[in-house]
């Protein structure tokens, strides 16, 4: 124990710097393809690439040819650079987390109705992953989804739902909460698909009358707002924040 | 270019509103700050997104930072307050939430850069907008985000500004035809007074589908115009003149309908953000006869360019503004970045 707390009374919050094998040494490995044929030729290039990014003495560990003309590769490199981590601020959600009984006691206490929740994954993205485990019944990681609440009617609409089609579900069902997926998707499509999705809310009049969530793992709170939703889950999210938030929130709004 | 003093003349409330992402939305907005400034005009300042953060979290790209004299009325969220470096007085906590905190509404009291965010609800927006007012604000800017553009709607804002530039295409024609194309939306013929419009109006709040023929509105058991393409088709009459669409007009609404009956209506919407339908669609669907109008049009101000892309291309600024000016000539076209 006095070992380990030797080791870090000498970390310097405002410089640091990767760890490799020992404090400060700035080790890093970085792993990327080059459209560039398998040899020696190629390894240079990414050592090139490596020290225009920062890293001292790069060091080509591993390279496979993936394709004709494409290479994989493996750096090690020591990082030049330093971050002040004590003048770091992020913006997190502070919403008191309730688990799945809390919730529904929360229900029964303040809401004393059923609540209706909407979901799917949207526009071209084909990945359920995400508003399955919020949703689904067994849920994930060991955290029940939203189907397994007392209370709260989950409809989970699957994948590639258009925002239109998913608009006419929550308008059919009278939905409390809209939950908008989105797992993998290219060139930012996600932002476009997302910002839609509030325009169309808007202009059928429902924006003001529904919980709008995202969620997915490039999703997060700052994103949130520039999209116009009332809240973004990022990675490590499960479905009592979800939960916590939306049943918080229809009591905030005086939606009960 | 003395803008801002002809806007706080005209209008109280006016928004930028984007074409697209990194089409130059807050600095145009630094642009107007800078003249009332210069003018002593008191302004009050939100955004539906957020806005005066370094770094774009989308793109990574450098973001314009935001800077307000003394007096300025600005809403902040809770975790941005502490962000700020203008010396800030709250005047009230709102009852809108946000992701990043509850809006508070302050008063800068030393100028300085601040991170300025709002209510994500456009209702909420209009409502917080005559706060401001209240609290001696004389022309509210609201900044637009992304691409939303729902927030140019008559109910939230007097008139607008359009931003637009080089980040939409890397062709210039395209550039000014997409942003011709917006602008002609929100210039769409308002339906004009008379029985028909007095109809529509007695039962806007019912948020239903109308039909209007002979001398009485029917009102169909719809709440949405979404996917309602079929069902409108078996219900248009020979008598049938104007449809009123509560909602968004998307392709949906009008995929099934016959042509001949589509040439025979004319539908009317609330106003032109309620189109969700690309230039290209909306000129075949305007050949086959489609015929729109609405209640209530949008008022285009200005329109700002910037010919720099984050992709890394610009256009050349003489042209792009008279590629602009010359396509859309009654609308003063500034450049940002000149």
């Amino acid at each position: 124990m006095t070992a380990c707390n030797t080791a870090i009374a000498q970390v310097d919050l405002t410089q640091v710097k990767p760890y490799g094998d020992t404090l400060n040494d700035g080790m890093m490995e970085l792993t990327f393809t080059l459209p560039v044929p398998f040899g020696e030729e190629g390894s240079e290039a990414a050592k090139i690439l490596a020290k225009k990014m920062g890293l001292d003495e790069p060091n080509v560990v591993y390279s496979k040819n993936m394709t004709d003309g494409y290479t994989f590769f493996v750096v090690y490199g020591k990082c030049q650079h330093t971050v002040d981590y004590t003048t770091i601020k992020v913006t997190k959600v502070e919403v008191d987390v309730m688990d799945r009984l809390e919730c529904a006691q929360y229900i029964k206490d303040n809401i004393k109705r059923e609540v209706v929740v909407v979901g799917a994954s949207t526009g071209t993205d084909a990945h359920t992953v995400g508003i399955d485990a919020i949703m689904n019944m067994k849920g994930f990681h060991g955290h029940f989804g939203l189907e397994r609440y007392e209370g709260i009617n989950a409809i989970n609409m699957g994948s590639q739902v258009p925002n239109e089609v998913l608009i006419q579900k929550a308008k059919e069902v009278n939905a409390d909460a809209i939950l908008v997926s989105q797992t993998v998707t290219q060139k930012d499509v996600h932002i476009q698909n997302l910002t839609n999705m509030v325009e169309l809310l808007e202009a059928e009049g429902m924006r003001d009358k529904v919980i709008l969530v995202c969620g997915g793992p490039r999703i997060s709170h700052e994103l949130a707002q520039e999209l116009g939703y009332d809240a973004g889950f990022g990675a490590h999210t499960y479905a009592e924040h979800v939960a916590s938030f939306v049943l918080t929130e229809i009591v905030n709004r005086k939606m009960v | 270019m003395y803008l801002l003093e002809e806007l706080s003349q005209k209008y109280r409330t006016v928004s930028i509103v984007g074409m697209a992402k990194n089409a130059g939305k807050t600095t145009a907005l630094n642009y107007l700050i800078e003249e009332a400034i210069d003018e002593g005009i008191v302004l009050g300042i939100t955004s539906t997104g957020r806005d005066g953060e370094n770094t774009d979290l989308v793109t990574g790209t450098d973001k314009p930072r935001v800077f307000l004299d003394a007096d300025t009325i600005v809403s902040v969220p809770e975790k941005l307050y502490e962000l700020a470096d203008a010396g800030l007085e709250i005047l009230r906590m709102t009852e809108y939430g946000s992701s990043l905190g509850r809006i508070m509404l302050c008063r800068v009291v030393t100028s300085g850069y601040v991170q300025v965010a709002g209510p994500v609800i456009n209702a909420s927006h209009a409502k917080m907008c005559d706060e401001m007012f209240e609290y001696g604000a004389e022309l509210v800017l609201i900044d637009g985000a992304i691409d939303r553009k729902s927030i140019a709607a008559p109910e939230t804002s007097d008139a607008i500004i359009l931003s637009t530039g080089a980040v939409l295409s890397r062709s210039m024609k395209k550039v000014i035809e997409e942003t011709a194309h917006t602008v002609g939306l929100y210039r769409l013929p308002v339906m004009e007074d008379g029985e028909d419009r007095r109809l529509i109006l007695e039962n806007l709040s019912k948020e239903q589908l109308m039909m209007i023929g002979g001398q009485d509105a029917r009102l169909l058991d719809r709440k949405t115009g979404l996917g309602a393409g079929k069902y409108l088709d078996g219900e248009i009459d020979e008598d049938t003149r104007y449809i009123f669409v509560p909602g968004a007009f998307t392709q949906s609404v009008i995929a099934d309908i016959n042509p001949a009956r589509l040439r025979q209506v004319t539908f009317v919407l609330k106003d032109p953000t309620r189109i969700f339908i690309d230039s290209v669609s909306w000129s075949q669907l305007r050949k086959k006869g489609l015929k729109v109008e609405v209640l209530a049009a949008i008022e285009v101000a200005a329109i700002t360019v910037n010919p720099s892309a984050p992709g890394g291309y610009a256009f050349d600024h003489e042209e792009l503004l008279r590629g602009m000016q010359d396509a859309i000539p009654d609308i003063p076209v500034i450049d940002v970045m000149l």
